[in-house]
C-alpha cells in the first residue's frame, strides 16, 4: 500500500491531532495525545478498555469536543470545520449502532440522503457495496433479524457509502466470531489497498498486529509507545521465557530468575522473564532452577510480541490480568470502571503467546 | 515517498449542501413512519385504547348527556371523538419520543451527527413523522366512531379540520417529547410523563363539558387549553361547521407547538453543546 510519510506538514496528514485532551470532570480521558497518520496508512490505536481509545475516536469524528489540543482530519479541523470533516469521513463505531427495524437496503438509501448523494447513484451504490460485504441477499430483511457479523459488515457498508476519504473503525471486530472477524479483517485490508486511510481501534493485539502499519498504545489517556509494530518489537529486544511452577515456589523461582534478566509481566500463577542473553540461556535457567529444588511444570519460550511491547509500555499485559511477578494491576481511567487487563464482552481468545 | 497533499476523493463530498435539508428532514420523516408502522405492539394499544375508553364512556356516561348545561348530542360518542384523537396522539407522541431517547441509547444518534446531515432536520423529521400519524390517528378514530352514532355535522371539511388538527397535536406534544428525550436522553424519563399528560386531560372538558364542572375543577379546566381544543372540534362533530370552531382546533395546537418546538430545539442545542 502506498504510505505517504516525508516532510509532511500538518494539514497532508489525513490524521492529525496534537496534545489533544477530554477531561470529564477530573478524570482525564484524553491526556495529551499526539498523532500523524499518513495518508494511505492503517494504523492501529491499542488498549485496553478505559484507555481513551474511543473518546480519541469520537473527538476526531467531531462527536465530542476536545478539552485542549488540536485535530485536524483530512485537513479540516475538528471544531471549526466539524462539517467538512464530516463528509470526507466514513465512521463504524464501537456498538454497530443501526435501526433493527430498517432494512439494510432502507439504512443504505437513508445513510445516501444524510450525505446528500444524488438519488440516481444511490441504487448503483447500495448494490455494489452490499455486494462488496456479502449481505445482497439479506439486504431487504430487517437488521433486526441480522447477526452480529452481518450487522457490522453493514455498518461498514454505511460508512462507506459516500466514499470517504478516512475511515475510522472504533473496535470493529469486537464480540464477532473468528470467521466474521477474518472476513472484516480482509475488508479493511482491500479498502486500504485502494487507498482509504484507516484508523482502526482495537484491544486485540492479533488484530493490530495483523492489519496496523503502525500502531499507537494508549493507557490512561496517554500514548505510551507508537510505531510500527516490527520496530517495537525490536525494543523489547529479549524473548520472554515463561515458567509454571508450584504455587508456594513462586518467591523462590522469581529470585532465581532475576539473575537471567528483568521480570515481566505473565498471566497469573506463572513467571516470564526477559532474556537479556537470548535463547541460548534457556539450557541454563532450567539447570539453575533444578539446582534450586524447582518443579518446573511448564515452559515456553516466546519471541517478543505486541503484548511484550505492551507490558513494557504499561507494566501490564493486555491479555489476562497483571502477573505473579509482583507488576501492577491494571486500573482504568476512563470513567473509573477499573476494567482493565480483560476483554469486553467476547468469546474470543487472541493471545499471541506462541 | 514524496509529500502529498489531501484531495477529498469522495465525488459526492460537496453535494450535501443546505438544499439537502429538506429531503433529509424527509428521510428522517420516513424513518419514523416506518418505526411506527413496524411496532404494532407499540401502535395497537394507542388505536384500541382510546376506543376502550370511548365505549367504556359512552356505556357508562350515555344518560349524563341529559344532565342540565351539556349540549345537546346524539351520543356521549360524539363528546369524546376529541378527547380519544388527544388520547391516541398522546401515546403515538410518547412512542416518538421514546424512540428518539433509544436512538441516543443505542448510538444511532451519534451516527446521524458523524454524518454532515443538518441537526434540525434530524428533530424536524421525527416531529414530521409524530404529525403524519396524528393525521392518520384522527381520521381513523373519527372514521371507526361513524358507524356507531356519530354523526360529523360539519361534513367532510370539519373531518378534514380535526384531521389536520390530530396532526398538529402530533407535532405540539411530539415537541414537548422530543425535548425530553434530547434533555435526558432515556426512554424510560419520555414513557414517565405520559401518566402526567393523562391526567391533564381530566382536569379538562375531555369527557364533561365545563359547564357541568364546579369549583376548582372548572377553574384549572377553564384554564387548561386542551378544553379549547376539545371544544373546538367538539362543536365540528356536534354543532356543524364554524370559522371559531376551525380556529380553536387548529390555532391551540400550534399555540402549544409554539412552546414544545422551541423547547426541542433548544434541548438540542443542549445536547450538541454538551459533546
Amino acid at each position: 500500500m502506498a504510505v505517504m510519510s516525508g516532510t509532511n506538514s500538518n494539514n497532508d496528514y489525513p490524521i492529525y491531532a496534537e496534545g489533544l485532551m477530554r477531561h470529564f470532570g477530573d478524570v482525564k480521558a484524553v491526556d495529551g495525545v499526539d498523532l500523524q497518520v499518513n495518508a494511505g496508512e492503517v494504523f492501529g490505536f491499542l488498549g485496553p478498555n478505559g484507555a481513551g481509545k474511543s473518546t480519541t475516536v469520537r473527538m476526531l469524528t467531531t462527536l465530542l469536543r476536545p478539552t485542549a489540543g488540536v485535530a485536524r482530519v483530512a485537513g479540516f479541523d475538528v471544531v471549526k470545520d466539524a462539517d467538512q470533516v464530516r463528509r470526507r469521513i466514513g465512521v463504524a463505531l464501537q456498538d454497530a449502532a443501526i435501526d433493527p427495524l430498517m432494512t439494510g437496503h432502507e439504512l443504505l438509501a437513508l445513510q445516501a440522503v444524510l450525505y446528500g448523494i444524488p438519488k440516481a447513484k444511490v441504487r448503483d451504490r447500495s448494490r455494489e457495496l452490499l455486494e462488496r460485504v456479502g449481505l445482497t441477499g439479506a439486504a431487504d430483511r430487517r437488521v433486526g433479524t441480522y447477526s452480529g457479523g452481518m450487522r457490522r459488515r453493514l455498518d461498514l457498508a454505511l460508512s462507506l457509502i459516500h466514499q470517504p476519504t478516512v475511515l475510522f473503525l472504533d473496535e470493529p471486530t469486537t464480540g464477532l466470531d473468528p470467521m466474521s472477524r477474518l472476513a472484516l479483517w480482509e475488508e479493511v485490508r482491500r479498502l486500504n489497498a485502494e487507498g482509504t486511510t484507516v484508523l482502526l481501534t482495537t484491544q486485540y493485539l492479533e488484530e493490530a498486529d495483523q492489519l496496523a502499519d503502525r500502531i499507537a498504545i494508549i493507557d490512561h489517556g496517554k500514548i505510551v509507545r507508537q510505531g510500527e509494530p516490527r520496530e517495537l518489537k525490536a525494543q523489547v529486544g529479549a524473548p520472554t521465557l515463561v515458567i509454571t511452577v508450584p504455587t508456594g515456589q513462586l518467591d523462590q523461582a522469581r529470585e532465581v530468575l532475576r539473575s537471567f534478566g528483568e521480570l515481566r509481566p505473565t498471566a497469573e500463577g506463572s513467571l516470564g522473564v526477559g532474556l537479556s542473553a537470548g535463547a541460548e540461556a534457556v539450557p541454563a535457567v532450567v539447570r539453575s532452577l533444578d539446582d534450586a529444588g524447582m518443579q518446573v511444570q511448564h515452559l515456553e519460550l516466546n519471541e517478543p510480541s505486541l503484548d511484550d511491547v505492551f507490558a513494557e509500555a504499561t507494566g501490564y499485559r493486555l491479555e489476562g490480568a497483571a502477573s505473579a511477578s509482583g507488576l501492577p494491576q491494571a486500573q482504568g481511567a476512563e470513567g473509573g470502571t477499573g476494567k482493565r487487563g480483560r476483554k469486553r464482552g467476547t468469546n474470543e481468545t487472541t493471545g499471541e503467546s506462541a | 515517498m514524496s509529500t502529498g497533499t489531501l484531495t477529498p476523493r469522495a465525488e459526492f463530498a460537496h453535494s450535501a449542501e443546505a438544499s439537502h435539508a429538506w429531503s433529509q428532514t424527509m428521510a428522517m420523516s420516513k424513518r419514523s413512519i416506518i418505526a411506527i408502522v413496524r411496532q404494532p405492539a407499540l401502535i395497537i394499544p394507542s388505536l384500541i385504547f382510546p376506543l376502550f375508553f370511548a365505549a367504556l364512556g359512552a356505556s357508562s356516561f350515555n344518560r349524563a348527556t341529559q344532565l342540565p348545561g351539556f349540549p345537546k348530542v346524539d351520543s356521549f360518542l360524539a363528546l369524546t371523538l376529541a378527547a380519544s384523537v388527544l388520547q391516541g396522539v398522546i401515546f403515538g407522541s410518547v412512542t416518538g419520543g421514546a424512540a428518539l431517547a433509544v436512538d441516543i441509547e443505542t448510538g444511532f444518534f451519534d451516527r446521524l451527527l458523524a454524518s454532515p446531515t443538518s441537526r434540525v432536520s434530524i428533530l424536524i423529521g421525527r416531529l414530521a413523522g409524530n404529525a403524519l400519524f396524528g393525521c392518520i390517528e384522527a381520521l381513523f378514530f373519527t372514521l371507526v366512531m361513524i358507524p356507531f352514532g356519530v354523526n360529523i355535522r360539519s361534513g367532510p371539511a370539519g373531518i378534514a379540520v380535526i384531521t389536520l388538527a390530530g396532526g398538529l397535536i402530533g407535532l405540539s406534544i411530539g415537541g414537548f417529547m422530543a425535548a425530553m428525550a434530547l434533555r435526558t436522553g432515556s426512554a424510560e424519563a419520555v414513557q414517565g410523563v405520559f401518566p402526567l399528560l393523562f391526567v391533564s386531560m381530566f382536569f379538562s372538558s375531555a369527557f364533561f363539558p365545563r359547564e357541568t364542572m364546579q369549583g376548582i375543577y372548572r377553574t384549572i379546566a377553564n384554564y387548561n387549553p386542551l378544553s379549547h381544543l376539545y371544544e373546538g372540534m367538539r362543536d365540528l362533530v356536534i354543532t356543524g361547521w364554524s370559522f371559531d370552531a376551525m380556529l380553536k382546533s387548529l390555532l391551540i395546537p400550534i399555540g402549544i407547538g409554539c412552546v414544545s418546538i422551541p423547547l426541542a430545539l433548544l434541548a438540542l442545542r443542549r445536547r450538541l453543546r454538551a459533546v
